[in-house]
């Protein structure tokens, strides 16, 4: 008999993570490539020189990197014209905290995932979760930092896009403050990505979320276990 | 010993007709009401035969492509860099976006955002012309020959030649940034401490300095991620897969 699944995600919620994951990983690795200082660039200048001259030039970089964000920015024009409602969704989603259920959840989670449950019976903290909705804490922090920071990234990239393009001297203060906060949004969103990408592909965990981002649906008893407000929603057809 | 290439300008010599400013613009096609070069002179030139009346002072210059140049620390691409073969300072115009952060870094005034090109702008010592065994547009076109330009480590070179027999007389623009400028005068110069200070600007020291708590940031994160994988490995997961079977 086949297991009861659950709907989690449209196709085109799974396009856009997939195409938002292949965009981000090609536009960090040519964008760290582009920094060459050595006050700022984080790996030394070895890397920016290396793809530089692997690309035939800084010139030909800054090209890949402005198409790629570019095609990066039309990518969720698509996706909002597509899937308007579901964007909508997830934006409630993922903004709506109840800290005195979540902060705990966070707390509990990270203790959990690093020292374990013992570490938080010694502390005399009950072990067990508070109970989540369709998104737990830490999805809806990464999930926060992500809209947040990959607003700031597309607008200052697009600030700078255009700066020798439209821009005139008068603003060149607010490019150059384009310039540092496209360089700190994303240092920031990729903290987080870390976790995010250990937690969803390589922790056993949410083993089931990560083939939902592929499949669309999750078991029952996972969506019960992980997402028990979202679970019960389900169960009586309440949305 | 590597080489530099400068200007070694006899500023006696200089008679302020500005033709050095004329062929330059020409040369490069800077826009309207924009100039690489420039020839400053005393606040109060003197007149001829007036009571107290000294010598005229008049100072060529440009920019002068500093040993310690202030302008590429401010960028944060590396578009504008120090050329280790010949020592100029150079901007690679595909990389800059005209961001702007080195032009109030330079504390001469010798950088400004060109009008039509939206990108940073300067003396280039003019390469097209240098490529056909040219000197630069403003050296070729002064009629003393106030302007020198050469390879100061190169004794056979004009140049050199004036840069080694006047190393001890020779001045340079002071500025309130000790740059090291690579433009040096013979002569009474004028004014020479009109130079003002290097200005960051405030985005760029922001970028410089969350740098370093960017990089802690990464770091804490990927402990976090280390410690949980470490658990996974070590201790296994205290998780019963749900949906896994």
């Amino acid at each position: 008999m086949p297991k009861l699944m659950h709907k989690r995600h449209d196709a085109s919620d799974i396009f856009i993570h997939w195409f938002n994951a292949a965009c981000w990983l090609l536009l960090l690795l040519t964008g760290v490539g582009l920094i060459q200082n050595p006050a700022i660039d984080p790996f030394g200048s070895g890397y920016p020189a290396a793809l530089r001259s692997l690309v035939g030039g800084g010139t030909n970089l800054l090209v890949i990197h402005e198409a790629i964000g570019v095609l990066w920015i039309l990518g969720f024009v698509f996706y909002l014209a597509v899937n308007f409602k579901g964007a909508r969704f997830f934006l409630a989603e993922v903004f709506t905290v109840s800290p005195g259920r979540d902060l705990p959840w966070m707390f509990k989670k990270m203790v959990l995932m690093t020292l374990g449950p013992k570490a938080l019976k010694t502390m005399g903290q009950d072990p067990n979760l508070p109970e989540q909705g369709y998104y737990n804490m830490g999805q809806k922090a990464f999930a926060q930092a992500s809209i947040v920071g990959g607003v700031i990234i597309a607008v200052t990239g697009v600030v700078m896009l255009l700066s020798d393009r439209t821009f005139g001297a008068e603003s060149t203060v607010m490019i150059g403050w384009a310039v540092a906060l496209h360089f700190i949004a994303v240092g920031v969103v990729f903290a987080g990505l870390l976790v995010h990408i250990y937690m969803a592909a390589i922790s056993p965990e949410e083993r089931p979320g990560f083939r939902s981002m592929f499949t669309g649906v999750v078991p029952d008893d996972y969506a019960k276990h992980h997402h028990r407000l979202w679970w019960d929603k389900v169960r009586t057809g309440g949305k | 010993m590597a080489r530099q290439l400068a200007m070694v300008i006899d500023a006696t010599k200089c008679i302020d007709c500005k033709a050095c400013v004329a062929a330059c613009k020409v040369a490069n096609k800077v826009p309207e009401d924009q100039w690489r070069n420039w020839i400053k002179h005393e606040n109060e030139v003197p007149r001829v035969g007036a009571a107290g009346g000294g010598k005229a002072r008049f100072q060529p210059g440009a920019c002068m492509h500093c040993d310690n140049p202030t302008c590429v620390a401010a960028c944060p691409t590396g578009a504008t860099y120090k050329d280790a073969e010949n020592g100029e300072v150079v901007i690679n115009e595909g990389l800059c976006i005209g961001c702007g952060n080195c032009i109030p870094a330079c504390p001469y005034g010798a950088r400004f955002r060109n009008a039509e090109k939206r990108k940073a702008d300067k003396c280039n010592y003019c390469p097209e012309r240098r490529a056909h065994g040219l000197e630069p547009a403003c050296v070729d076109t002064c009629p003393t020959k106030a302007r020198v330009f050469g390879d100061i480590n190169d004794p056979q070179s004009e140049a050199g030649r004036l840069y080694l027999a006047n190393k001890d007389r020779l001045k340079r623009v002071a500025a309130l940034t000790d740059t090291k400028p690579n433009m040096y005068y013979l002569g009474d110069l004028g004014p020479e401490a009109w130079g003002g200070e290097a200005v960051v600007p405030a985005s760029m020291v922001a970028m410089k300095q969350s740098a370093p708590l960017i990089k802690g940031i990464v770091a804490l994160s990927g402990l976090g991620v280390l410690a949980m994988l470490g658990r996974q490995l070590l201790a296994g997961s205290d998780h019963k897969e749900d949906g896994d079977a």
